[in-house]
C-alpha cells in the first residue's frame, strides 16, 4: 500500500459535482500535480486532503492510517494557500512559529526551527516584519516555511506560484522543487499552469470535470496523451479532422498516412506543432512518416521559435520550427512530415 | 467649481447648518445666566453647571445609566460576539433562518418591545429594577452587537483561519490567536456604540422605569415636563463632551489596533 492513498473521493455542492471520483496513490517522498483548468475539482481534492473540505464519499489513507473524518488540526498537513494567508498581526517569526507554539515545543527549540526554516527559504533576517512588509515572493517564502517547519507528513501546495510574476515563479519553481527533494517530503501541488506541473513533479494527474483523466510521468502525458482533453490541455497540438479508408488507413488532406484508424466513428488527429519539419516538396519520404502537402501562409518570429502556418486542402497546420532554422518562403508549396507515432486519433467530441 | 458642484455644496452645508444648530444652541444655553430658557441668553456664567453638581435626581440617574450600559455592553457582547461568530463561520441548517430572526427585533418599533417588556415584566416584578432595564436594553443591544459582529467576522478571508487549523490549532485557539485578535478593531467600536445604545435609550427605559429606577434620559424627560431652566442644557453639554472623549480614544485605539493588525 502507498504512502497517501485517496479512494473513491465525491464531493458535491448542492447541485454541482467538485469532485466526483477521485483515486490516487502516492509514494512517500513524490511529488505529485494536480493539473487541471479551473473548475476540474483540483482545489477541492487538495483541500480534502487537508481536511477542510469532508468528502461525500471515498476515503483518504495516509501512512495505513484512515484520516478521512480527521479534523485539519489533527492531520499534521503542511497547506499553501494561494492567497498564502499569512498571519497579519503577527511577525514573520511568530506567523513561522505558529504550528510550533499549538505543539507546545519548548521556546528555545521554536526559536531555533524557525531560524532554520527561515534560511531554507532564504528570508533570513526579515523575522522581525509584518507580513504586509513583504513582497509577494517574501510572502509566499514565509507561507512555505510555515509548513514545512511542523514537518509535515504530506506538503500540499494551492496554485502557490500563480500570483507570482513571471521572472520569479521561475526561481521558486526549482527552489521550491529543490527543497521539495532534498527533505523527501512528500508533495502534490495544485496547477493550471503544464509548466509547473511538467518541471515540479514525479507524476502528474490531469484533472477534467472532477476525476483523473490520466495519470502518469511528465513524459508520459505529454507524449502519451490518453484522452483528447489531455492532449488539448498539456502542450499544443494540432487537431486535424481525418477520415479513414476501406483498408483501414488514416487519410489527411487525402493523403494515406501509416497510421491505423481508430474503429468507431469520427475522429481528429493530434499532431504537436514541433514534431512537423518542412521538407520541399519534391523530397522523398521514409518509411514510417507522414506526409502532407501544402502552402506557406506566414511565418511568425516568436524569439526561441517561428511559428509557421500551412495552409492544405481541408484545413491548417501550425508547425514550430528552431529559429535559426531556414525559414520556408510564404506561398511555397512544400511537404509537411512527421513520425507515424507521433500522430495521435482521438474521436471527435460530440458535446 | 461648477454650477452643480456650488449647489451640491451649498445644500450640504445647509443640511449640517440644520443638524449642528440646535446642538449649537444647546451649548449656548447651557452657558445661560438666565432662569428660563431664553435664547439668546442675557448673561453667561456657570451657575447651572454648578446646579447640575448639586442636583441629586440627575445625578443618581446619571449613575445608574453609566452603571447599566456597563453591564448590558458586557453581557450583549458576551452573549452576542460568540452568536455571530457561529452565524458568520458556522455551517448548519437553518442559519440564514437564525440571522433573520436575530436581526428581527432591530426592525420591531421600540415602542412595541417596550410595551409587550412592561406586560412581560410586571408579573415578574422586574419593573424598575437594574436587572429589568438591562434585559430591557438587551433586547436592542444583542441584536446590534450579533447584525455589526456577524459583519465584521464575514469579512476576515477563511482562509487565514483554515492556515491556523492545518498548523495544529484547534478550534478554540483558531478563534483566540487569529480570529478574535484581527477584529479587535470592530469589537471596541463595538462595544462603544452599545454602550451608547444602551446610554441613550429611552422608549424602552421610559416604560421600565419608575420612582425606584429611573436611567438619565428618562430623568431629563420628566425633568423638562417640570421645569423650563437650562440645568438640562448644561447636562446636554456634559454629555455632549463625554461621547466626544469616548470617540476619540476609540479611534486612537482603532487606529493603533488597526496598525498593530494589518
Amino acid at each position: 500500500m502507498s504512502y497517501l492513498e485517496l479512494s473513491g473521493l465525491q464531493k458535491r455542492y448542492r447541485d454541482a459535482v467538485a469532485v466526483d471520483d477521485v483515486s490516487l496513490s502516492v509514494e512517500k517522498g513524490e511529488a505529485v500535480a494536480l493539473l487541471g483548468p479551473s473548475g476540474c475539482g483540483k482545489t477541492t481534492t487538495l483541500r480534502m486532503l487537508a481536511g477542510l473540505v469532508d468528502p461525500d464519499r471515498g476515503a483518504i489513507r495516509l501512512d495505513g492510517a484512515e484520516v478521512t473524518r480527521l479534523p485539519a488540526h489533527k492531520r499534521n498537513m503542511g497547506y499553501v494557500f494561494q492567497s498564502y494567508a499569512l498571519f497579519p498581526h503577527l511577525s514573520v517569526a511568530r506567523n513561522v512559529g505558529f504550528g510550533l507554539e499549538e505543539r507546545r515545543v519548548a521556546k528555545a527549540e521554536i526559536a531555533r526551527r524557525v531560524v532554520e526554516a527561515l534560511a531554507m527559504v532564504r528570508l533570513s533576517g526579515l523575522d522581525q516584519r509584518r507580513p504586509r512588509e513583504l513582497s509577494g515572493g517574501q510572502q509566499q517564502r514565509v507561507a512555505l516555511a510555515r509548513s514545512l517547519v511542523i514537518r509535515p507528513s504530506v506538503l500540499l501546495l494551492d496554485e502557490s506560484l500563480s500570483n507570482l510574476d513571471a521572472k520569479l515563479r521561475d526561481t521558486m519553481r526549482h527552489e521550491i522543487r529543490s527543497i521539495q527533494r532534498s527533505l523527501g517530503i512528500t508533495t502534490l501541488f495544485v496547477t493550471h499552469d503544464q509548466v509547473e506541473a511538467l518541471t515540479m513533479c514525479d507524476r502528474i494527474a490531469v484533472m477534467h470535470r472532477g476525476r483523473i483523466a490520466q495519470i502518469g510521468s511528465p513524459e508520459d502525458i505529454y507524449e502519451r496523451p490518453a484522452t483528447r482533453f489531455v492532449a488539448e490541455f498539456v502542450g499544443r497540438a494540432n487537431a486535424l479532422p481525418a477520415t479513414r479508408d476501406a483498408e483501414g488507413r488514416v487519410v489527411l488532406w487525402g493523403e494515406r498516412l501509416p497510421v491505423a484508424a481508430p474503429a468507431g466513428g469520427e475522429f481528429d488527429l493530434f499532431v504537436r506543432p514541433q514534431r512537423i519539419r518542412i521538407l520541399p516538396i519534391s523530397e522523398p519520404v521514409a518509411d514510417g512518416m507522414a506526409r502532407v502537402t501544402g502552402k506557406v501562409l506566414r511565418s511568425v518570429f516568436v524569439g526561441d521559435h517561428v511559428e509557421v502556418l500551412v495552409e492544405g486542402a481541408a484545413g491548417q497546420i501550425q508547425v514550430e520550427l528552431q529559429s535559426g532554422t531556414a525559414l520556408p518562403q510564404e506561398g511555397a508549396e512544400v511537404a509537411l512530415v512527421w513520425r507515424a507515432r507521433d500522430t495521435l486519433p482521438f474521436p471527435r467530441e460530440t458535446a | 467649481m461648477n454650477g452643480a458642484g456650488r449647489v451640491l455644496s451649498s445644500l450640504a452645508g445647509l443640511v449640517y447648518a440644520l443638524i449642528l444648530a440646535p446642538i449649537a444652541i444647546v451649548v449656548a444655553l447651557a452657558f445661560s445666566a438666565d432662569n428660563f430658557i431664553l435664547f439668546p441668553p442675557s448673561g453667561y456664567s456657570l451657575r447651572w453647571f454648578r446646579a447640575l453638581g448639586a442636583h441629586g435626581p440627575l445625578l443618581s440617574a446619571l449613575w445608574l445609566s453609566v452603571q447599566i450600559a456597563s453591564v448590558v455592553t458586557v453581557l450583549s457582547l458576551v452573549i452576542g460576539v460568540p452568536a455571530a461568530l457561529a452565524l458568520a463561520k458556522g455551517r448548519f441548517s437553518g442559519r440564514d433562518a437564525l440571522t433573520n430572526f436575530f436581526l428581527a427585533p432591530l426592525l420591531l418599533p421600540t415602542l412595541i418591545t417596550g410595551l409587550a417588556l412592561l406586560l412581560f415584566f410586571t408579573p415578574l416584578r422586574l419593573t424598575a429594577t437594574l436587572p429589568g432595564l438591562v434585559l430591557g436594553h438587551m433586547t436592542v443591544t444583542v441584536p446590534f452587537v450579533i447584525r455589526m459582529m456577524t459583519t465584521a467576522f464575514s469579512t476576515l478571508p477563511d482562509d487565514i483561519e483554515a492556515a491556523a487549523a492545518t498548523l495544529g490549532a484547534e478550534p478554540w485557539r483558531v478563534v483566540r490567536r487569529v480570529t478574535l485578535p484581527l477584529v479587535t478593531p470592530g469589537l471596541i467600536a463595538c462595544a462603544c456604540l452599545c454602550f451608547l445604545l444602551s446610554f441613550d435609550e429611552t422608549v424602552i427605559s421610559l416604560f421600565l422605569s419608575g420612582p425606584r429606577a429611573a436611567t438619565l434620559p428618562v430623568e431629563m424627560v420628566r425633568y423638562v415636563e417640570g421645569r423650563t431652566d437650562p440645568l438640562v442644557a448644561a447636562l446636554s453639554v456634559v454629555l455632549i463632551v463625554a461621547t466626544l472623549i469616548v470617540v476619540i480614544i476609540v479611534e486612537r485605539l482603532v487606529g493603533i489596533a488597526r496598525a498593530v493588525g494589518k
